[in-house]
């Protein structure tokens, strides 16, 4: 059963320069382009934009958002998306 | 993943596993459910879906390809 399959790891390497929503879990959205993201999922966002239901907050040039640390604390909990149409 | 195998019990990773390249649903631990198709995962469940329908208090989305974290994933289920 390996029909083409994508680990999260060969994921993120390859959407590495797309432009990506990252979901915090209070629902906040930070939308920009994907610098780099490490094994603890901390992601750089460049040239982003703040959205809180869809409403723009703010804009900011770079972004580092502090992903998991190990198995349960985390600050924000991500959830990355690939964005092909925005 | 696959070498996890024993005649008697079944691992929810294996379980997983099987699910790769189906349709599933995944329920988190806010509200808010994803389906699509399972493209892959790690031992985190950090999860690989495409072709998604996100649907939470707000509406549904649809959504290309994501990740999405393990941390939030309470049930795991085929559809």
């Amino acid at each position: 059963m390996s029909t083409a399959r994508v680990d999260p790891s060969e994921f993120l390497s390859r959407i590495t320069g797309e432009k990506v929503v990252v979901k915090m879990r209070d629902g906040t959205e930070c939308h920009g382009a994907l610098q780099s993201i490490d094994g603890f999922m901390n992601v750089a966002l460049e040239n982003t934009v703040g959205k809180y239901k869809g409403e723009t907050t703010k804009t900011y040039g770079d972004v580092f958002i502090r992903g998991t640390n190990g198995k349960y604390s985390l600050l924000s909990s991500i959830l990355l998306e690939r964005l092909l149409t925005l | 993943m696959s070498d996890i195998n024993t005649d008697s019990e079944i691992l929810p990773l294996e379980l997983v596993d099987k699910a790769i390249g189906s349709q599933v649903r995944i329920l988190l631990i806010n509200d808010r459910e994803f389906e699509g198709t399972l493209v892959g995962f790690d031992e985190f469940v950090n999860v690989i879906l495409s072709d998604v329908t996100e649907t939470g208090p707000e509406g549904t989305i649809h959504r290309d390809e994501m990740l999405l974290t393990g941390t939030t994933i309470a049930m795991f289920v085929t559809v």
